[in-house]
């Protein structure tokens, strides 16, 4: 029963007490290890020795924020923002102090293992047992090679999660192409936040999140952001934040949110809205902004004749209205918007028709204004329309790529490889079977035509061998078995797969890995990262390892890079030829020459010193409807139509679409899933939610300042402080409004089951009479079986096991919040 | 039969072995647990630094001065009735209290540490250096008067000034051991300049009780055994001075409970309302610990027999136990300043370390009080009041 | 000699706890003995609640509860180190008086039932003398100030970061982050603070950023009544403390 317990005792040793000394023993030592007495240390010196500091990036999260890793004597024991750097500025959030405890986790894994029970399963021991890194790769390389010669290359999958940068995730694209697999790589995309990337790419033609420039907007409306607590990047944000509420005038917001969070308490207005309805909402307010005449006429343009209106439930004729940089205006208006007044919104999202004008009339009129929003509003099976429905409202009030509004980022200068990958394709790499199969998750396939990723049908597809059944699948910053929405369903699909996990970590996944592979931890790192949307400028940062390894580990991409040496053929000479991630990032470096950073960085060197390259301004601007690109002086260069089409706004009518071009291509798909008749497939529009579950309450899980990824289940001081709004110290509470408690009997602080058709959870409650009576709210954090042992059976148990695999048709997010579940006392 | 001392006898020993193998035992666990888990083992905790060691230590040191306090009665104010519980009452004063101050040290965090840092520091703005100053005075002018009466000095002048230095010693010792609380403005449930008056009468209930209890032990639980003006005392005066006292305790924990629940401030109203009165134990140990005894000992027709007395000496040793304990923890259940990391008042309930500590307290309390009565003749009395039943300052029961 | 002060915007203040983690890492505290912490409110009902939120590191009183009671000036006010006050963990004999004391309950007795299990004392066990000993401890300690990891059986608490505040250079008015060359000695609490919600420098000088900070948006000290007299302030709503209430079982 006790795997994890299993799993310590066979750790190997020698590596840990030759390199790392007094430090790893005293931490390998610990937790009642057999045989091996915690080595005794000197007492803390008086004077401290040679501190020095070095450049990371904290991996806690997508932000990226850089850091400064303070080491004395070996011993890494402080890390703050590094002031260099734009988006940390010398802070951090409450995860990133926190970040020395992964490099010293008494959990790790210590060096790679292979499994030597045959079984899987949550109750079966792995059997651990230590190999060399020579006999680890050997074996993945054998393996490989092997299904390769028998031509079924297509069976070996990547999975990723949280991808840094060229010398790890960006060396996926390259191994696919020369190894022959579609599945290099299944991202994690459609688990994450990819709802509002396919509403911004439907309406304004970019695939992406947004950068904003929060600095100098005045007015926020953010729809279930989680702006001080989870939205990207939150440190940065909360940096922002304090500016933006101290600074002349003060940055209002409105927050609509499913449940009580800091960002709704710390806003101008909370409204809570019924989950699922946010799109609604949305829709209303462009009602009032047409019918009140307060939409951006320089973006969107105006009627031709001066005394036209928008009227409630009045079509208006063709061609009245004169379009700018919006298309499908007057067919938005006539067969969907008319309609969707105030008081129709009330009586869908239960925010008041009066909230809701005037939430209106101050976003009408306040510039420069932007709508936010994320995961909140997209994890419904209407995900995209809602995500499409809120971002419209940035067309109506003007504020995309306009000052105090919303943009994409630039990517970085990075100089090309060594040697070019197309240049050692074999007969089968170029032409093999391998490219007549789909991807495991029938990603942009016609069952999912407008994906990118479906990790989360990966497993389910595999155990119904279809489209076939993987092999091998390796496993790089994910955790499928527990993250994915009803992961019993992985715990069975991945029992005949190969398994390979990097992951530093025990984790569920790793519970199944034939072979363990552990990366560094990101203290130990030299790993890339260009940025994830943040100002829209070019930036990438770059990790610089604070200490050499603790322990036998492997960088993730010398890991590859060792694997791809070991296939036969010119893809062993490409790999050959790659050599090493530290190679990898010299040549990459080499793009800054060209294009030296504002803070001087133009080589690798000065990157690893600096720790950061990145370059102002954003070359684009729109101001007061015409659009300017950078001249290397000021946003002097008129930009014309199609240029604003290939750069900015890529859509097919180069215009922001409240008709969408590229729904409408999939008009027939749309038609079959989600019930829109073909020909309206396009509009931005309401769209019922389809709940899960089964159940009479909704359920969210939402992401706490301290939820690092992945891995704040096992940090105890993140555990200690994980869900201050009701006191959730040692457990995650259930938030449960007190009236919807005691209508089934639950005392405060009870214990109860939650549940749903898929299965049961059992958490402590508390009464949270800030949350809606329907709603209940569970932080995701806890229910681990793997993870180590502050993680392990904790309460309460694991949210996505009452989480049924329903995905947004269009966007293929997975609807982590549509759920409906009961409570009882348990 | 007469002036039969039992506890000079097999009885005496028995009980001397037993308290002395339970001492060894609880001492041992809390040794044990104290130094493999350090105070981890006590379910005290940072928002509610002081559990029942503390309340022990309290209890037993008020319960030394009230017996100091009683000593004084005869040799102070010259109720000569109380004579021939005096030595017996001094010694206990005295042992008590060494039980309680091991207690305590127990409890610190570094006892011998405080031997040196407090004199050498002098903090005379701390009420709990002015503790360790008075308490030491006490003790000392306890050993002092005890040997004056081992010498057989009843009424000598220097033993009256030794009476007097030692009635003050305790006055100051146990009135600023409330101060230690009443001062305490940031703890409003404590916060309360007569508090020294609730405490000088609960600690004569006490000393009382304990008194009470020892005296019939040593005498076996029978009346014969004792000398005639012993039983005068407990047939006249004792018990009425026994109830006066509980009548008072009774009425300070009633003003305190009324001022308390109707104040406004929830750092006071809701100790009373949602922890000492929602509480079956402080319930439990207020009717039946203190008002029960108090009837019991307001009724002519009961209070004088033995069962009755021996009875309230152990109802109102609990009930005393109790109230201290609910005392102590009462004025920090309420979470200073916590928000919603303490959503509630914070719960304690002593761990088996702590119940070790109050159960070698007794214990120490036992096996010294025992060796007292087998190696001193604590039932001594002087010789005017002594009367046809003569004796000597020295050993020896007379048959 | 200065007097450090500190300034905490609340309306700034986003409720993250950074400082509480910087707090912790800097100055290796257990989970639970949050010498910084922040603490939560919430009152009344959906949907019109509110919830606010409170820093609350040590308040270096002027006139400090704690430091009358100790019986063995092992807490002290220290006049020649900005006013902080420290614990000497060589008088300190754990009698707790000063936990009973502090109006704040801002002191902790770490030698107590690990708020988690399992307890990390025993994954970092110390041999030598300190309760406990992370590999990732901070190499600065100074124990007649209760700086360092604390040795079993006495009281700690905030020093204002005194091992970084203490470098500062001489006549330092404003430990400002955002200064390049102060910043290595700004309290971490401040240094973290995201929203820059936090202000440190000397209240002994009209001048300083947290008396002109204290002074335009009407510093208030939190329990002022208990007449400590806080050396941390605080600006804008929600400086209240809501009055004590248990919250109801069912």
């Amino acid at each position: 029963m006790n795997v994890f317990q299993t799993l310590m005792s066979r750790r190997r040793f020698l590596k840990t007490s030759a390199a790392a000394g007094a430090t790893g023993a005293a931490v390998a030592g610990a937790g009642g290890l057999t045989g091996f007495a915690p080595a005794r240390q000197a007492h803390a010196q008086a004077s401290r020795g040679q501190t020095v500091v070095t450049k990371n990036i904290c991996a806690q999260c997508p932000a990226r924020c850089g850091i400064d890793v303070y080491t004395t004597n070996g011993r890494v024991h402080a890390i703050y923002g590094d002031t260099g750097n734009p988006i940390a500025n010398g802070k951090l959030c409450p995860k990133g102090h926190l970040g020395t405890y992964f490099l010293y986790d008494a959990d790790r894994f210590k060096g790679p293992m292979k499994r030597t029970n045959p079984r899987k399963g949550r109750n079966e021991d792995p059997g651990f047992v230590p190999i060399s890194w020579d006999e680890a790769l050997d074996t993945v390389a054998a393996r490989l090679n092997d299904l390769r010669d028998r031509g079924e290359s297509h069976r070996f999958a990547h999975f990723y999660g949280r991808g840094w940068g060229a010398s790890d995730a960006g060396l996926y694209g390259d191994w696919g192409k020369l190894y022959g697999t579609p599945n290099s790589a299944i991202g994690h995309a459609s688990m994450c936040a990819e709802g509002s990337k396919r509403a911004k790419q439907m309406t304004d033609g970019n695939d992406s999140y947004n950068s904003y420039d929060y600095r100098n907007t005045n007015y926020i409306l953010n729809f279930g952001a989680s702006f001080l607590e989870a939205f990207r990047p939150y440190n940065y944000l909360m940096q922002v934040w304090g500016h933006m509420r101290s600074k002349s005038p003060k940055t209002r917001v409105t927050t609509i949110d499913v449940r009580m969070n800091p960002t709704m308490a710390a806003s101008d207005r909370a409204l809570y809205i019924k989950p699922g309805t946010d799109g609604a909402m949305a829709l209303a307010i462009a009602h009032v902004l047409l019918t009140e005449g307060l939409w951006d006429r320089e973006f969107v343009g105006d009627f031709r004749e001066p005394d036209m209106r928008f009227r409630t439930g009045q079509r208006i004729p063709p061609f009245s209205f004169d379009e700018k940089w919006v298309h499908g205006l007057t067919e938005w208006w006539n067969e969907e918007l008319k309609d969707r007044t105030p008081e129709w919104a009330e009586s869908v999202t239960t925010i008041s028709a009066r909230d809701i004008v005037r939430v209106a009339r101050e976003f009408g009129t306040t510039r420069p204004a932007m709508a936010i929003m994320e995961r909140g509003p997209t994890a419904h099976t209407n995900g995209t329309y809602n995500g499409m429905a809120i971002h419209a409202l940035n067309a109506l009030v003007g504020c995309l790529f306009a000052e105090g509004g919303m943009f994409y980022q630039m990517g970085t200068p990075y100089g090309g490889l060594p040697v070019n990958a197309d240049d050692y394709l074999d007969e089968w790499a170029k032409d093999g079977d391998w490219k007549k199969h789909p991807r495991i998750d029938k990603a942009r396939t016609p069952e999912w035509p407008m994906t990118s990723h479906m990790m989360q049908e990966a497993g389910p597809n595999h155990l119904k061998g279809d489209p076939y059944k993987l092999d091998t699948a390796m496993f790089f910053y994910t955790n499928p078995i527990w993250t994915a929405p009803n992961p019993q369903v992985w715990e069975e699909a991945l029992k005949d797969v190969f398994v390979i996990d990097t992951s530093p970590f025990p984790g569920e996944t790793a519970m199944y890995a034939d072979i363990v592979l552990p990366d560094h931890t990101y203290l130990e790192r030299l790993q890339d990262s260009p940025t994830y949307p943040f100002e829209g400028w070019p930036m990438a940062a770059i990790r610089v390892p604070a200490v050499d390894p603790i322990y036998d580990t492997k960088h993730f991409g010398d890991t590859l890079i060792e694997i791809g040496k070991r296939i036969k053929g010119p893809m062993g000479e490409y790999y050959k030829a790659i050599d090493n991630v530290e190679n990898v990032l010299r040549h990459r470096a080499k793009g800054f020459e060209a294009n030296p950073g504002d803070n001087g960085v133009n080589s690798f060197e000065t990157w690893k010193e600096k720790g950061v390259w990145f370059k102002k301004p954003y070359h684009w601007r729109q101001f007061r409807g015409e659009f300017f690109e950078w001249d290397g002086r000021g946003y002097n260069t008129p930009m014309t139509p199609e240029d604003v089409k290939a750069k900015l706004i890529k859509t097919p009518s180069g215009k922001f679409e409240f008709k969408s071009g590229r729904l409408e291509q999939n008009a027939a798909y749309i038609e079959r899933e989600v019930g829109i008749p073909a020909a309206r497939a396009g509009l931005i529009q309401w769209v019922e939610p389809k709940h899960s579950g089964e159940g009479d309450l909704y359920f969210v899980t939402p992401k706490t300042p301290l939820h690092a990824e992945g891995r704040s289940g096992n940090i105890p001081h993140a555990i200690a402080n994980q869900q201050p709004i009701v006191g959730g110290r040692n457990t995650v509470y259930l938030e449960i409004h007190p009236d919807t408690a005691r209508a089934r009997n639950i005392r405060n602080g009870d214990k109860v089951r939650i549940k749903s058709n898929l299965g049961t959870i059992e958490a402590y409650c508390r009464y949270m009479p800030a949350h809606r009576p329907d709603t209940l709210v569970m932080p995701m954090e806890h229910g681990h079986w793997a993870q180590g042992r502050w993680a392990q059976g904790r309460l309460p148990g694991h949210s996505g096991e009452l989480t049924a695999n329903v995905s947004d048709p269009i966007s293929g997010l997975a609807c982590y919040y549509t759920g409906k579940v009961t409570v009882e006392r348990a | 039969m007469n002036q039969q001392n039992i506890l000079k006898g097999p009885a005496g020993l028995g009980l001397l072995v037993l308290s002395a193998i339970v001492l060894v035992a609880s001492f041992g666990y809390a040794f044990m647990s104290l130094s493999s888990q350090g105070h981890a083992s006590f379910n005290t905790s940072s928002t509610l630094p002081w559990g029942q060691p503390i309340a022990t230590y309290l209890y037993f040191a008020l319960a030394s001065s009230g017996l100091g306090m009683i000593a004084s009665l005869p040799l102070v104010f010259g109720f000569k009735q109380f004579y021939p519980v005096v030595k017996r009452a001094i010694f206990l004063a005295f042992v008590i209290l060494i039980s309680g101050m091991a207690v305590l040290a127990m409890e610190l965090g570094h006892v011998f540490r405080m031997i040196w840092v407090i004199p050498f520091n002098l903090q005379i703005q701390s009420a709990m250096f002015w503790m360790g100053v008075f308490y030491v005075a006490d003790l000392i002018f306890l050993l002092w008067k005890l040997q004056k009466l081992e010498n057989g000095e009843w009424d000598s002048k220097t033993s009256k000034q030794v009476g007097i230095g030692s009635f003050l010693a305790v006055l100051l010792a146990s009135g600023n051991l409330a101060l230690i609380f009443g001062m305490m403005s940031m703890r409003p449930f404590w916060f309360d300049g007569l508090l020294p008056i609730y405490f000088y009468l609960t600690a004569v209930a006490s000393g009382l009780a304990a008194l009470v209890f020892f005296t019939y032990l040593a005498n076996g639980f029978s009346r014969d055994n004792m000398s005639a003006s012993l039983q005068g005392l407990l047939d006249g005066a004792l018990p009425k001075f026994f109830a006066a006292v509980l009548g008072g305790t009774l009425l300070f924990i009633a003003v305190r409970a009324i001022t308390g629940l109707y104040t406004n401030n929830p750092e006071i109203y809701v100790v009373w309302r949602d922890y000492l009165f929602a509480s079956s134990t402080y319930q439990a140990s207020l009717w039946i610990g203190i008002v029960l005894p108090f009837v019991l000992m307001m009724m002519a027709s009961v209070r004088t027999s033995t069962g009755t007395q021996v009875l309230v000496s152990i109802l109102v040793f609990a009930g005393l136990f109790a109230e201290r304990f609910f005392f102590v923890v009462g004025g920090q259940v309420v979470p200073l300043f916590k928000g919603t990391w303490e959503w509630s008042l914070i719960q304690y309930t002593p761990s088996a370390t702590e119940w070790s500590l109050t159960l070698m307290g007794s214990a120490l309390l036992f096996t010294l009080y025992v060796l007292g009565e087998r190696m001193l003749n604590l039932s001594a009395e002087p010789p005017v009041t002594v009367g046809q039943a003569s004796t000597s300052g020295g050993v020896a029961a007379h048959a | 000699m200065a007097k450090w002060g500190m300034v905490i915007d609340l309306d700034k203040c986003t409720g993250c706890q950074a400082c509480t983690t910087a707090c912790a890492m800097e100055n290796n505290t257990l989970p639970g003995e949050s010498w910084q912490d922040v603490l939560y409110y919430h009152e009344g009902t959906y949907p019109s609640a509110q919830m606010k939120w409170l820093p609350r590191p040590c308040m270096q009183c002027e006139n400090p509860s704690c430091v009358h009671v100790c019986p063995t000036r092992a807490t002290y006010k220290d006049m020649d180190a900005g006013g902080i006050v420290f614990v000497d963990w060589d008088k300190c004999i754990g009698c707790k008086y000063c936990m009973i004391a502090c109006p704040y309950g801002v002191r902790f007795y770490a030698d107590e039932k690990p708020l988690l299990e399992p307890d990390l004392r025993e994954i970092f066990p110390s041999s030598n003398g300190q309760l406990w000993s992370p590999p990732y401890q901070n190499p600065e300690q100074d124990w007649k100030r209760g700086i360092g990891i604390q040795p079993p059986g006495v009281v700690s608490k905030c020093t204002f970061c005194y091992h970084k505040v203490s470098k500062a250079p001489a006549g330092t008015v404003d430990l400002d982050e955002d200064i390049a060359e102060v910043k290595e000695y700004v309290p971490a609490c401040v240094r973290t603070c995201p929203p820059k919600a936090r202000f440190f420098g000397d209240l002994d000088q009209p001048t300083s950023q947290v008396n002109q900070l204290i002074g335009d948006k009407h510093g208030v000290r939190l329990k002022d009544h208990t007449g400590n007299k806080p050396q941390v302030y605080y600006l804008g709503a929600g400086a209240g403390v809501p009055a004590f209430e248990p919250k109801p079982r069912s």
